[in-house]
């Protein structure tokens, strides 16, 4: 299994301040992110939600592993009942009236990849090679 | 030879067999009981799963028992492509949250009003 963090980057038309509240005021959070009982920007804090990923639920367990307040947040996010444990960081950073935003996802080589919870992504895996690679490929071989 | 791992994957049999032992190992034989075929034409599939590399056949005592090895997979299904989508979604989430507060935001604070 790859061991590369998984990184994304997005430059949001917003100040700092308006995403780093986006990211950490639990009522604005609601709005976009999860529905999570309580959350506190405060390195120890542990929260919980459960969370749909790809169809399926799961309880996301997370402890919050450090603040700098307006433009770091990491956390750590396990699931209940699985083995594994990873860490999403948050960092802003201001470009004038714009905010980049780099969301870094590391340790899901530690997420056992093939039991219930992956096998959503080897089913799409599956649907993947045989709607596209294998019909890319077919219609190569056909063309030749 | 190394074998198309397209061409592999392209037989419903073969993918049949490589579900069925995606998540343990099985005896050979048990593998060849679940198909309405003979012996010989399940060892075909499972002799050019093997030579693409998504089949590990492994001797233990006189059994020999086969497991998937789906890093060969990996190269075309990426699983790390699941949080992608899904940090894709979120991320997306957000600038529609940004930018609906923002919008809120101008339309009540007269300053910023034409």
């Amino acid at each position: 299994m790859s061991t590369q963090p998984f990184v994304i980057e997005r430059i949001y038309n917003a100040s700092a301040q308006a995403v780093w509240e986006a990211i950490t005021d639990n009522a604005k959070m609601k709005q976009w992110y999860f529905d999570i009982l309580d959350f506190k920007p405060i390195v120890g804090f542990e929260f919980t939600f459960t969370g749909q990923n790809e169809g399926k639920t799961f309880v996301h367990l997370c402890t919050v592993t450090e603040v700098i307040e307006g433009s770091k947040l990491s956390h750590t996010w396990r699931y209940d009942g699985y083995e594994g444990n990873s860490e999403v960081t948050w960092e802003l950073f201001p470009q004038g009236d714009k905010t980049r935003v780099v969301l870094t996802h590391t340790g899901l080589e530690t997420f056992p990849p093939l039991k219930d919870f992956m096998k959503e992504n080897f089913d799409a895996g599956w649907t993947e090679i045989l709607g596209n690679l294998l019909r890319n490929y077919v219609e190569k071989q056909a063309a030749q | 030879m190394h074998r198309d791992i397209f061409k592999a994957i392209a037989d419903p049999t073969r993918r049949e067999i490589i579900n069925l032992i995606a998540h343990e190992s099985m005896n050979l034989n048990a593998v060849a009981d679940k198909f309405n075929m003979s012996r010989p034409a399940v060892s075909k599939h499972i002799k050019i799963l093997t030579e693409c590399g998504l089949l590990v056949i492994k001797q233990q005592g006189r059994e020999r028992f086969c497991k998937a090895d789906l890093r060969q997979l990996k190269e075309v299904t990426d699983w790390a492509g699941q949080y992608r989508r899904f940090w894709t979604k979120k991320l997306d989430a957000l600038d529609a949250f940004l930018i609906h507060e923002q919008q809120s935001t101008d339309h009540t604070n007269p300053k910023n009003e034409e």
